[in-house]
Parts: C-alpha cells; structure tokens; sequence
C-alpha cells in the first residue's frame, strides 16, 4: 500500500512539497534472481513483469538488433509449450539449422556480389542466387513439416483462456521488459508460465520472426516521415559509444541473425542475476514470495560472467549538424551529451529542462508567443544507464526557418548560464515534480512499468529517491550545467527542411506568391477580417484601385487578394 | 465491488506440473460496479458520475461535452475544434490566457479541453488541496470564456501549419481516404477543415459555438478522487447554476453515410512498406448480432497471436509486424468492418490474398471449440479490467451515458458476461454468413504503387481477382482543401 509523507526541502521558497512513497518489498531468491512486490488491492487482477539487464547497448556490429529480436522469440514457447512432439520438433528445428547454413554460405557469396556491383538490393527477390533459391524450397519444406507438430502461438492461448491480457514486452537501449495482467487467482500461472520459458525456451519459428522485425523496422524507422533522419542523428550524436546503433537493429545486420547467436546471447544475459522479477496488484507478499522462490528458483544460477560495457563515448571536440530534407514541416532537433541516469547532474538538467517546457516554460513563452518564429518547442533530459542525452528542439513558424528557430534557443541557453533561474521559476517546476510523484500510481501496470523502468536503469529505490533529490537542486546547479553541457562544442544539430519536389500547394488564393507575400497577405487578412468600420474598409478598397494601375505585376497579383478580401469583408459586415 | 479470492497453501509441498493447465485455481468471483450507485442528475440537468477515492490527495474530474465537430457549419470546418481548444487556453474574464497558464502551472494542474467529431471535454487534475481555486477557474472556463483574439490568432496559425503534414506520414493517408470511402464524401467527418475553412472562423463565431452548446443540459460529468461526496455534489451544482446562456440540446449525429463501391484503391505514395486496409459495412454496439460478432471478430483477427489473421500473415509468413481485424460497434451510425496491416511493398498484394482467404474460411467453416473458448476466457475473464481504478469505473459509466447505453441498457455490464458466454459456434458462422460480405469489400492500399503492382515472384497473385471490383488509383489531396490532386 501507498503511504504519504511530508517533504521538507533545503531550499528557500519551497516550503512543502508533498512526495508520495512507493511501498515495495524486495527479496532476493537463492539463485540470485531479485523480486519486487507492492500489493495493491483495487481490482482483483495482478500486473506482473521482468526486467533483464540487456538492450542495444550490449550489442556489437553484425548483431545489431539481437536483444530485440531475442525478445520476439520469447513468446514461441518451451519445449511442452507450442508442439506435439517436442523430439520430432528439436529435430526439425537442427535440419532447419542444416540449411540455414547452407544459406548462409550463399548471403556471403552475394554480398561479394554486391560490393563487385554485380547485383543492387540484398532485399530483392530477384538477387538470390539459384543456390539459394533451392535451399529456400527445401527450408520451406521443413516448415511446413515442423507445422505438422506445431501448436500455433500456444504460450498467448494458454494465458488468454486464462484469463490473461495486455501480454507484450519491449526492448531499449539498456533494457529489455516483459509483462501481462493476470485475474488475481492465476499468480500461480504466471510463476509457471514465466519460470518456463525463462527456463528453456525453444527459438521455434526463428527466421519468420526475423521477417516480422524487418517488417517492424520498415514501419516504425524507414516508412515514417522523420524515423530515418532520427535514427542517422543518433548515429552522428555518439561516435564511439555503443548507444549509436538503433535498438531495432541495422537493416543489414537483422536479416543475418543466426540461431547460435540468438542461443549465445540467452546464455550469457538471461541469467537469474541479471533478472529483476516484479509483481504490482491484489495478492498477498508472502505467498507471492514463496511461489516465486517454487518455481523461479529452479533456474540455475548462470555461469558466464556478464561482460561489462567499457566503451564510453569520446569526449566531442567539435559542433556537428545534419541537414535533413524530409516531408515534414520545417524544424529543428537540438542534441548536447549529458551525463548518465544516476549523476546528480542529470537532475539538474531535468529541472533546467522543466524551466523550459510547459505553456508558461521560456522556450513557448519566448519563441512562440514573443518573437513567434516557432509553433511550438520543447526540452528534455533523457538519462539512460551509461550516458544522456539533453534534447531541445522546435517547429519554426512558417516563412522563419530552423535556423531562425535554433538561435533563438541558444539565446534561451545563454540567459540560463547568465543569470540565476527566479525563485518562482524554480519552485513552479519543482511543484510539478513533487505532483509526478502523486499522479505516478493510476493504475497497477503503469506502475509495474515504472519499477521496470527504473530497476533497468538505477535500480527501482530511484522510484522514491528520485523526485527528493529533484527537489534539493539550486538555481545555481541549473546555471552550473548549463555552462557545463550546453556548450557549441557538445552539441549535435540536426535541420528539416520541407524535401522539395514534395508539393504543398498553399491556399489557391495565394497560389504563386513568395513565402514572404504570403506572409503579408495572411497578416493583413487578419487585420481585415477583424475591422469593423466599413468606411475605412471601403477608403481603402479605393485606394487600392486607384493604385492597382500603377503596381508592377508582382504586386498586382499581391493587392488583387487584397482587395478580395476586404471585398469579401465589407459583404460580411452588411449582411 | 465484491472480490473473493482464496490463496493457494501449501506451496512448497506441491510438485511442479509439466503442463499449466494441471495448476488447481481458486474460484474468482467478481461482481461489477453499478452505475446507479455512482450516478447523480443534477437539477440543471447535467449527469454526474461521481466515486470518492481517498488513496491519493488528487481529484480527476472531466466535462463531458455532447456536440462536436458534427455541428460545424458548413464553410467553418475546424470550429468546434478551435472553441474546445481555446476555452481552457484563452483566458478568461478574470485572467488573460498567460497569466491563467502560469497560475495552473504553479500550482500543477492539470486543465485541458477539446472538442472532437461527436463530444467534447473540458478535464481538471490537480492536488486536492487547491480545489477551491481549481472549480472557480473551471467555472469560468466552462461558462464564460474569453477566446481571446491573439490566442486564435495563434492556434489558427498552428492549425493551418498542421494542415501541411496531412500527407507526409502513410497512415493519416490511409486513415483518411479509408473514411472517404467507407461513410462518402458527404459525411459529416469527412468534411475536414482547411485553410479556407479556418481562415474564415472568427472570435464572434467561437462564441456562438460556445453560447449554444456548452451548457449543462449536454454535460456528463465524471469526477473521482480525494473528496467527500456531498461537498463535491454541491460544489458542481454551485458552478452548474445559474447558467449564463440558454443554449440548446445537441442535436442527433447526421446519418448521411454511403459506402463506397467494391474494389481495389491504391494510392501512390514514396515509402517501402505499403498499408493495407480491408473494409467492409458494418453494425452498431445495439445490434442483437453484437455479442457473436466480437467473438467472431477475436478468432479471426481481434485476437492478437491467439487470432487467425495475425498467424497466418505474422507468425507463419512474416509479411508483417502488426496484422488485425475490428468490428467495433458504432454508437451513433455503423462502423465498419476493418482490417489492416503493414508489409513491405512486393508482399502486399500476397498478405492481402491471406486475409481475404482467411475471411472466407470463417464465413465458410464452422470454427473449433478450442478457438471459441480462448475467444469467450478473453472477454469473460478479462471483465474485471473494465473497472480497475475509480476514475476508469466513472469514466467509463460517463462513456455509457454519452452513447445511450445507460437508457437503453441499464443493466449491460451485469448481463455481459452470460450474453458471451451463450455465443456458440453456429452463432459464430451464422454472424460471419450474415455481416462479413465479401461481395462488398474495399480494399485500400497506400504505398508504392509500381512494386505492389508488380508482386513477389514466389507468390504471384492477380491483385485485380482480389475484389469483386476494379483496381483503380486515387490521386492524392491537396493537403491545404482536401480536394483530389490532377
């Protein structure tokens, strides 16, 4: 259950700021797996979940994308779970193996194909060798023999007539999570169904789930307007650190993925002592406990020693920049390195952050009400386990560019490192924060998350410890790292413009006209649409007649809609 | 809310089963939540459902608005829109719209409105011990708001900026034309704003907008958190009375819509990954077929991995991350029968095939006991998560009250599982004979066109056998006026 306590903070002007702290118990089973619960008792269902300590950054190049892809695999089954015959379908699963192999020998040789120019696109059916081709029948052929014995999707039907839902897990750069909802009578079920496949899962259906993330890659990075330019700033943003590679993998690398790989990885990551099991919900800690110890405790212990990541990014020496042309409006993405999730500076950041964001933060006040170059803006901090990642960015207001946009930020950066943040400012965010820390239990899966969130990054305790220390940060520690970070030297900048050649015709009206006209004829439209007098309506309409004669053709076309439009007003106020 | 449940003893006596389904479970009886214990009419004629809730010093209340952008007048698309964006962000008698913001913010509240196609909503969250000041500002963001002229200005210049993304991203595309040609150029969703449309709304006709209806008489109130039920009820009936405007009943939904003809509609859009769209007519939340049909719709594609479509064309074919079916149930007008999925562009035409093959089988073939078994378990079982917090019980009370499901079917939740559970698998094929009509289908694909059409050596399929209808292109829109391009 929740309790509340009373927040008294070191700084002046903050008086009370009301926390909320997160009641979990942790245990530690014999094998070394640890266990998280909070009992709640709103609703008769339990969200249950797990966190191992594994994401992108474990990875190396050529298996970009296992983490993610090994997490698809965990939903084929066991050796009980997805077959009739769990011998005849090990069998199947090493001839598949055979050919796969077999395979593999003719990607190598069209690779070489590719690099001697000989072929264009790996991804084209037309490309495969006829070696291939054959291979690819008798592999099929072998699916369609291991379909016989197959139980289609068997682990996601044994939980849904169960009673279960919302079963999915994600994958990121320094975790992978996996979690469901289950009716408060089937814990027992949940500590069955997940020892088991933590225990032995069977990569049945490998390489069409290979498919299915490539598919996932398409619609998430390469099909969206702005997912390639973002994957290619992150890419430019970390030069040495393993961060840099998209969590879904390389388009190169998840169509290579092999089995052994997929079997090495599980063998090294999903270890008891690399796994945080976590339960939110109506039932009872000390049953809980001991059912988690029945059957998780069975694992055995891993024996290969997790390999710690040594590569850390290079300290940047040089401003870096993209210029994207994309079929988006025209923006701007600013990145600085900032340090890692548990450095008190990352708080820091995340309260200069919130002096930034929000309707009445700098950034919209200044950029979007004041100089209105933009349309809207934003700043976050985004702490992961080895490093962060300090992010502004902002749509310009069309005709101003992202450049436009940009320097107004720096200007924004710059007043932060001159002058102290107000006393106002200051306890306006950390309000906010303390209030996060009272909105954060809606409901037990969202919960559930966050201690997954958390125990993957810092260890869950950060849950309660997180938003205190937020609190404790000065006006001088904001100044303080925005002289530290958010330096030209740290930074990498990314630009959109609109692709051209992609038309977005304007109003018909306007058709024709510069982005600078444009621009004047909206504003004086707004000034016309909101006169009143239709004397000083009709003067000018006059006026501008007796002008038009004069005007070059550019103008010309510019007072026409003018004209239109007082015309057009001068009818709405007499009707 | 009763909730029984035994705990399991003896744990570590027991061996461990070799199969789950072999794990002994106590019984779970859970009784849902009635609506009449949490439903208040107010005497200005507003619904209010209402749930104290002590475990958190917050309240989270929502306006309900009945009207939307259905009521836009003709040429002035995009007004209801503006007026529930700008009633919480354009200030208000006592306070410009900047200062307001800055007063929220300070104290952490939380205040936002909206209107959308058929109902609006003005929704407050903050800290219980500022509700003094809160209900004073969402009165007067209610009742009297100031719509300032810079504050439209602004959110006009946004809105039309916005307008310019329509076509970049393939699935508001998709999304898009598929109502174009499921409801026809004529319904009323369908009519979307554009740079003429916004141009031309002004500050007057905000407040029109507003003056006639938001007023009580279309409010339904939801609100659960950290109070005491009699002061809250009086604290709503203070804001809901006196009311300063008369204002009028929202009107019922125009019912103009006409299903587009059969066939095969392609747009041609730059990206790798074409998004497929497979319609059909479908059936509103009332209609006696209901039930069936939602377990019809689980086995054949509703389902997630326990669902055919996503088997066959994930699981066993890999042509795709995401590949479902819905028939929802409309509450005001039929919703269509849907289903989708994303595949990279020379596999489309073949997922598609599977789909359509997979939708004739259901029609074709009665389905088996295990498949309508996991389908019921899911809904049967998964019934308490309808209810899992005070504010999801009162939300989704207010949510019933909206479509009319209180009036007409008080007692919906109490008779829904048994309603499930009675669907048998003749049930199933008759639905299936009866409302999947392949006679009918549209099919919609938005991608490149040249490798759709031109398929996968290994699978080649006739997309023009794929409908009973013809293959035929449309263009793109205009982004600006909607109009088709050339």
């Amino acid at each position: 259950m929740l309790r509340y306590f009373f927040l008294v903070s070191v700084l002046m002007g903050v008086e009370f700021a009301q926390g909320q702290q997160v009641d979990v118990k942790e245990r530690t089973l014999s094998n070394g797996m640890k266990l998280l619960m909070l009992e709640r008792h709103h609703s008769p269902t339990i969200a249950g979940g797990w966190v191992v300590r594994v994401g992108s950054v474990n990875e190396r190049p050529g298996i970009t994308g296992i983490a993610h892809l090994f997490e698809h695999m965990m939903f084929k089954g066991t050796p009980t779970i997805g077959t009739r015959d769990a011998k005849r379908d090990a069998e199947i699963i090493n001839e598949q193996e055979r050919v796969r192999d077999a395979m593999r020998l003719e990607e190598a040789k069209m690779r070489l194909a590719l690099r001697r120019g000989e072929i264009g696109d790996l991804q084209k059916p037309e490309n495969k060798t006829p070696r291939y081709r054959e291979l690819e029948v008798e592999f099929n052929n072998l699916i369609k023999e291991q379909r016989e014995v197959l139980v289609k999707n068997e682990f996601d039907r044994i939980y849904t007539t169960a009673g279960a839902s919302g079963m999915n897990a994600f994958t990121s750069n320094d975790m992978t999570g996996y979690f469901i909802t289950v009716p408060a009578n089937k814990l027992e079920m949940w500590t069955w169904m997940e020892s088991e496949r933590l225990l032995s899962p069977v990569f049945r259906e490998f390489y069409a789930e290979r498919d299915v993330v490539f598919e996932e890659r398409r619609m998430r990075t390469e099909s969206t307007p702005l997912g390639k330019f973002q994957e290619s700033l992150e890419a430019l943003f970390w030069e040495s650190h393993p961060y840099g590679w998209p969590v879904i993998g390389w388009p190169s690398d998840i169509p290579s993925i092999s089995k052994a790989q997929a079997d090495e990885f599980y063998s090294i990551y999903y270890a008891p002592q690399n796994i945080t099991l976590v339960l939110v919900g109506d039932f009872k800690v000390d049953v809980a406990e001991q059912l988690c110890e029945k059957y998780f405790g069975r694992i055995p212990r891993g024996e290969k020693k997790l390999p710690e990541i040594v590569t850390a990014e290079v300290t940047q020496k040089v401003e870096k920049r993209m210029n994207a042309e994309a079929e988006a409006n025209p923006q701007v993405d600013i990145l600085w390195h900032s340090p890692a999730s548990g450095h008190p500076d990352s708080r820091a950041l995340k309260v200069l952050a919130a002096v930034l964001s929000g309707r009445s933060g700098r950034l919209h006040k200044s950029l979007v009400l004041g100089s209105k170059l933009a349309t809207s803006a934003f700043a976050q901090q985004m702490s992961r386990k080895y490093a962060g990642m300090f992010n502004v960015g902002g749509e310009a207001k069309e005709p101003k560019t992202p450049l436009d946009v940009e320097n107004a930020i720096y200007v924004e950066i710059e007043r932060l490192k001159n002058e102290l943040v107000s006393g106002r400012e200051l306890q306006k965010v950390k309000n906010n924060f303390a209030a996060m820390a009272v909105r954060r239990t809606s409901s037990n899966f969202h919960m559930l998350l966050q201690l997954i969130q958390y125990e993957g990054v810092v260890g869950w305790k950060a849950i309660n410890t997180e938003i205190p220390s937020i609190l404790e940060v000065t006006a001088e520690d904001v100044q303080r790292v925005a002289k530290k970070y958010l330096t030209k030297e740290n930074r990498t900048v990314a630009t959109y413009t609109r692709k051209a050649g992609v038309k977005v015709p304007d109003d018909p009206a306007l058709a024709g006209l510069s982005a600078d006209q444009q621009a004047v004829v909206r504003r004086i439209s707004s000034q016309i649409k909101s006169e009143k007098n239709k004397e000083r309506l009709q003067q000018q309409l006059k006026t501008m007649e007796e002008q038009l004669g004069q005007a070059g053709d550019k103008q010309k076309g510019l007072m026409n809609i003018i004209m239109v439009k007082i015309a057009e007003r001068l009818a709405e106020l007499s009707k | 809310m009763l909730v029984l449940v035994l705990v399991p003893c003896l744990i570590q006596a027991q061996e461990i089963p070799d199969r789950p389904e072999k794990l002994k479970f106590s019984p779970l009886v859970y009784d849902p939540p009635s609506p009449i214990d949490y439903r208040v009419e107010m005497p200005s004629g507003a619904i209010v459902y209402i749930y104290p809730d002590r475990e958190r010093p917050l309240i989270d209340l929502s306006v309900n608005i009945r009207g939307g952008s259905y009521l836009d007048p003709d040429g002035k698309e995009g007004l209801a829109a503006l007026t529930g964006y700008l009633m919480a962000r354009g200030g208000i008698p006592s306070k410009p719209a900047d200062e307001l913001d800055e007063e929220l913010e300070f104290f952490a509240a939380r205040l936002s409105s909206s209107f959308s196609g058929l109902n609006g909503s003005v929704s407050l969250n903050l800290l219980s011990k500022d509700a003094d000041r809160g209900f004073e500002i969402l009165r007067a963001v209610l009742a009297a708001p100031s719509f300032q002229q810079d504050k439209l200005d602004l959110r006009k210049t946004q809105v039309i900026q916005g307008l310019k993304k329509r076509n970049d991203d393939s699935s508001s595309i998709e999304s898009r034309e598929r109502n174009f040609l499921a409801y026809g150029n004529d319904f009323w969703f369908n009519r979307h704003p554009t740079t003429a449309s916004i141009e031309t709304i002004r500050r007057e006709d905000l407040l029109e907008f507003h003056h006639r209806w938001v007023n009580p008489k279309n409010f339904i109130i939801s609100v659960s958190g950290d109070f005491d039920r009699d002061e809250m009820l009086k604290r709503l009936n203070r804001m809901l009375d006196p009311w300063p405007h008369e204002g009028r009943l929202a009107p019922d939904v125009p019912q103009r819509q006409q299903y587009g003809k059969p066939g095969v509609y392609i747009v041609d859009k730059d990206v790798n990954q074409g998004r497929v769209s497979i319609i059909m007519p479908g059936i509103r939340w009332d209609d006696p077929d209901y039930y069936a049909i939602q377990i019809m719709n689980d086995i054949l594609g509703g389902g997630g991995f326990t669902s055919r479509i996503t088997n066959r064309v994930r699981s066993d074919e890999g042509l795709a991350y995401s590949a479902r079916s819905f028939f929802p149930g409309g509450a005001f007008y039929p919703i269509v029968f849907r289903a989708g999925f994303q595949s990279k562009s020379r596999t489309v035409v073949f997922a598609t095939s599977i789909v359509l093959e997979e939708i004739k089988k259901i029609i074709e073939e009665p389905v088996k006991a295990k498949e309508i078994l996991t389908a019921k378990k899911s809904f049967i079982d998964t019934f308490p998560n309808n209810f899992s917090s005070p504010a999801q019980v009162v939300s989704q009370f207010a949510s019933d009250e909206m479509i009319g499901r209180f009036s007409k079917q008080p007692d919906y939740w109490v008779k829904y599982r048994d309603r499930i559970d009675v669907v048998d698998i003749a049930a199933v094929q008759r639905v299936a004979k009866k409302h999947l009509n392949l006679d009918k289908v549209i099919v919609l694909i938005v991608g490149q066109k040249q490798s759709i059409l031109d398929g996968h050596p290994d699978h080649p399929i006739d997309i023009k056998r794929l409908t009973a209808g013809k293959v035929r292109e449309l263009p793109m829109r205009n982004p600006l006026t909607m109009q088709p391009e050339k």
